[in-house]
């Protein structure tokens, strides 16, 4: 298993190398003087357009500007973000622990309601409670993040001032940055907590329900779609009717039989869940103001802040690689007959 | 995405607002969200509104506009506002003394001296970063934009030059101009913020010395220690800029010269989402937000929410500006790149009676009480009304069917009528007032002959540079906004032929250069609103571009906000401000 899993993270530099390749081959398309858009953002700068172009290079080829950001990479360096304002690893430091407690916060939830109302589905097929998780899933597959947001938040908010917008209190802002407190992990939620801030945790955790509510509700759907359809799928095979035959309870035929078939596919799903939540939920963190790496990635690419996009594109190939790694190795567990790394 | 996310905040507008208890939210904390991210802290660096905003209220300049106004200045780190009268300023207008004020501090605690403000003036103008803010002290102080030539090569007499211009005798700060300058002290107000140079020293700025500025000259923003840390003589002291929340914060100066300020934090936050914006100002964890005029109808009736209307600007913002000689090569913009009804030639707006159709062609009532609600006026010339040097009973154009078919008939020996045209029109995406203007042109244009037709096409920021650098595009909508109160400001960018838009126009009028000149040079206002006059009449008479409005801003601020004033020269005014005098109640 370990060898397997070194030899697939061996190719993570070559898929990252490909990835940053592509992008640059892409922006041969651009001119210099739309790439200097990213520092010529006035009228008031239009009269020194070429001098801009001059300071930062960018009438070189592109083959050559590729070449001095792979020195500056293999130098540790991965540039500067413009829309950032900091060096590019500093601002993947500094964004990434956000949607990376986001993604926690939300993930676990979508995954237990997911599988469970999932299979509760299949169980009960064409029953009441199919039916709701069935309109829950289309619903949530409809409906846009953004509008949701927006409602959550101007009824919890707008109306209710339970739930607040941002990642937290001024009060909060003012303690996690004082001298005093210590980033033992980055999961500000978390280190509250072994601060001893029990205040500061609610006010982060209040800051999040919302969030990853929206989460919860936009991305359940599909994985309850995909558990309902494959344990519907499980549970008219042979196998199952012949464990019926045997007179198995209906209870271990669905929990020890046919639902660890039918998790593989879940399996697949939720890793990519993970990476696309991981990547960053753009709207869901623009909509909440919340400080994530979706909102800094998209900013990156409509800025044409190309030290920002090559930085989120590498943290996303990386996720990328790495997530279906530890998907290939689930389904050895999920599925014993798999085997993997031999 | 932006535009579903405006039409879900519509929908939020839609719904009632919720009520709320009339109690003071955080008193000692104001808080102005917005939409703009600083770009640099730095004095030397920063040349957009987010962070000319922060520099207002951490740093202080010598002069200031007193309250509202425009024209008239106060001292601030000067003690005396120079005059020909009370002898400061030379007779020949090109030496100004300047007395320092004594007893200031910076928020390290060290005292101001005179050293510090001519180091200040010397860093501004030596760093000279490219489309940076040096050219406003350049261009007055030593006769020339920038310090490098066309090559990126440094020119040889800057340091020279820039220490002839800036002096200290005693306690007072000399400055000595190549030639009069009439705006040099409104723009002293505006650009001329004063760092400490021992602080700079210690922390790998500057020295100071003729030794080492050409290394510092074009720098990167992120390797100067003022880029996200500050130590000023204002009236808060900068406690953090958080890049990842997008937030600064500040805090009151207890130090400060004057009475401390009444507000113990300031807190500026960006959040892009209209929506979120609206409903924190709801809830009152905002004191005041961004909103333009698009938005206004949403913020009606809130309750605890006031707006504040009618508030002058300094800009020019929508403009139509014509390109006089057009790249017609590989142009997707001028169809066939003939006069023959399925394009237009390179020359097409070099005929002033296609200026003056175009001109005649535009409803700008229809455009200020639709588009604007009303809240603007018809501008009559290139400076704006907030201003001295506009000319209220300049003529304008107005919409005319009429008069614009006749100049359309008279355009290119008649033929313009015959064979009609067909080009393309740009603006920027996501501008609505510029995205109006465009339909309205063509609405009424096309209306004129049917052989007249107009595409209107929204381009991105980069593809705009990008065409427009190229000559391509026949004709641009964008704007201006003022970098200091002073007629020249609008006169010379927009139509001085070395301007910032008529280059990209090939747009050369000498009369017009002359009397810019001229008015420049000229320090009795008086004199210099006559030269005004006569060059709106030259600009109504050749129509370089169209001036459409001199729009009136609006502010929603919570109404236990006390002490605002609105003064139009601060930058991201009336929105982001000068939060001394502010408290809230």
């Amino acid at each position: 298993m370990l060898k397997y899993a070194l030899k697939r993270l061996a190719f993570l530099p070559f898929v990252m190398f490909g990835v940053t390749a592509l992008l640059f081959a892409c922006l041969q398309h651009l001119t210099p003087e739309m790439r200097a858009a990213l520092y010529v953002k006035d009228p008031r700068q239009l009269s020194q357009l070429d001098a801009v172009i001059e300071k930062y290079g960018l009438r070189k080829p592109v083959y050559v500007q590729y070449g001095i950001w792979l020195k500056q990479v293999a130098h540790g360096d991965l540039g500067y973000s413009e829309t950032a304002k900091m060096p590019v690893a500093d601002a993947v430091k500094s964004f990434f622990p956000a949607t990376f407690e986001l993604t926690l916060c939300a993930f676990f939830p979508i995954l237990i309601v997911g599988v469970f109302f999932g299979v509760l589905s299949a169980v009960y097929r064409d029953r009441f409670i199919d039916h709701v998780t069935r309109f829950v899933a289309i619903t949530g597959y409809s409906l846009p993040s953004f509008v949701l947001g927006l409602v959550l938040l101007m009824v919890f908010y707008g109306h209710l001032h339970w739930f607040p917008p941002g990642r937290y209190t001024l009060d909060t802002d003012m303690l996690v940055h004082s001298d005093s407190f210590r980033h033992w992990t980055g999961l500000l939620t978390l280190d509250c907590l072994l601060n001893g801030q029990w205040a500061a945790y609610v006010d982060v955790a209040k800051h999040m329900v919302l969030p990853a509510a929206t989460l919860l509700y936009i991305e359940v759907a599909l994985l309850l779609r995909i558990t309902r359809s494959s344990m519907l799928e499980e549970l008219t095979k042979d196998y199952v009717r012949t464990a019926r035959a045997k007179g198995l309870p209906e209870r271990v035929i669905i929990r020890k039989h046919a639902l660890a078939n039918a998790l593989i596919p879940v399996v697949t799903l939720s890793s990519l869940l993970f990476i696309g939540l991981l990547g960053g939920v753009v709207i869901t963190e623009t909509v909440f103001d919340f400080p994530g790496i979706g909102r800094w990635g998209v900013q990156a690419a409509e800025q044409l802040d190309i030290a920002g996009v090559l930085g989120s594109t590498l943290l996303a190939a990386g996720l990328f690689v790495t997530a279906n790694l530890v998907a290939d190795m689930l389904y050895a567990v999920v599925d014993p007959r798999i085997r993997i790394g031999g | 995405m932006i535009r579903l996310l405006l039409s879900a905040s519509l929908l939020l507008g839609a719904l009632p607002a919720g009520a709320l208890a009339a109690a003071v939210k955080n008193p000692d904390t104001y808080t102005y969200l917005t939409i703009n991210d600083s770009d640099s802290l730095d004095p030397a660096w920063a040349y957009d509104t987010a962070s000319d905003m922060i520099i207002l209220n951490v740093y202080e300049t010598l002069f200031m506009f007193d309250k509202s106004s425009t024209e008239k200045l106060v001292p601030l780190l000067a003690t005396k506002v120079p005059t020909k009268e009370n002898g400061l300023i030379s007779p020949d207008g090109k030496t100004y003394t300047i007395p320092l004020r004594k007893g200031v501090k910076f928020h390290d605690g060290t005292p101001m001296t005179p050293e510090d403000v001519r180091y200040s003036l010397l860093r501004f103008m030596v760093l000279d970063r490219a489309a940076g803010p040096s050219s406003l002290l350049l261009e007055p102080l030593v006769g020339y934009p920038t310090t490098r030539d066309e090559h990126d090569k440094i020119l040889p007499r800057v340091w020279e030059d820039v220490n002839r211009a800036v002096a200290v005798r005693g306690d007072d700060l000399i400055l000595r101009l190549p030639r009069p300058y009439a705006p040099i002290l409104g723009i002293l107000a505006s650009w001329a913020t004063v760092v400490s140079k021992p602080w700079a020293i210690a922390n790998k700025d500057w020295d100071g010395t003729e030794a080492t500025w050409e290394k510092f000259n074009n720098s990167t923003k992120e390797q100067s220690p003022f880029f996200e840390r500050a130590n000023g003589t204002g009236p808060f002291q900068l406690d953090r800029w958080d890049r990842r929340t997008k937030e600064i914060i500040m805090t009151r100066w207890d130090g400060y010269w004057r009475e401390p300020a009444k507000i113990k934090n300031v807190v500026v936050r960006g959040v892009n989402e209209f929506g979120t914006r609206k409903l924190m100002l709801q809830a009152g964890d905002a004191d005041v937000i961004f909103a333009d005029r698009p938005l206004w109808s949403q913020l009606q009736n809130i309750p605890g929410v006031k707006i504040i209307d009618d508030l002058p600007t300094v800009q020019m913002d929508p403009m139509v500006f014509f390109t006089f000689e057009i790249a017609t090569v590989g142009n997707p913009f001028v169809g066939s790149g003939k006069l023959d009804g399925d394009g237009i030639p390179g020359d097409f707006f070099a005929d002033k009676d296609v200026r003056k159709g175009f001109a005649y062609a535009f409803d700008y009532k229809s455009f200020i009480s639709d588009v604007l609600h009303g809240k603007g006026v018809q501008a009559t010339g290139a400076i704006p009304f907030s201003l001295p040097g506009h000319n209220p009973k300049q003529k304008a154009y107005t919409y005319d069917k009429a008069k614009a078919e006749e100049h359309f008939r008279k355009a290119f020996g008649g033929q313009l009528w015959e064979k009609g045209f067909r080009f393309t029109i740009t603006f920027n995406s996501g501008n609505v007032p510029r995205q109006t203007v465009c339909q309205i042109l063509k609405r009424n244009i096309e209306a004129l002959n049917p052989k007249f037709r107009i595409d209107v096409r929204q381009i991105e920021w980069p593809t705009f540079l990008d065409a427009q650098k190229a000559s391509k595009l026949p004709i641009f909508v964008l704007g201006w906004n003022a970098d200091y109160p002073d007629p020249h400001n609008f006169a010379f960018p927009l139509l001085h032929s070395k301007g910032d838009y008529p280059p990209y126009q090939h747009f050369k009028n000498a009369e017009m250069d002359r009397l810019i000149e001229e008015a420049n040079a000229e320090t009795n206002m008086t004199e210099r609103k006559k030269i005004y006059a006569k060059l709106q009449a030259l600009e109504y008479e050749e129509v370089p571009h169209l001036l459409i409005v001199d729009e009136l801003r609006y502010r929603a601020q919570r109404d236990w906000v006390k002490g605002w004033f609105n003064n139009p020269i601060f930058p991201d005014a009336p929105y982001g401000s000068y939060f001394y005098t502010i408290y809230k109640q």
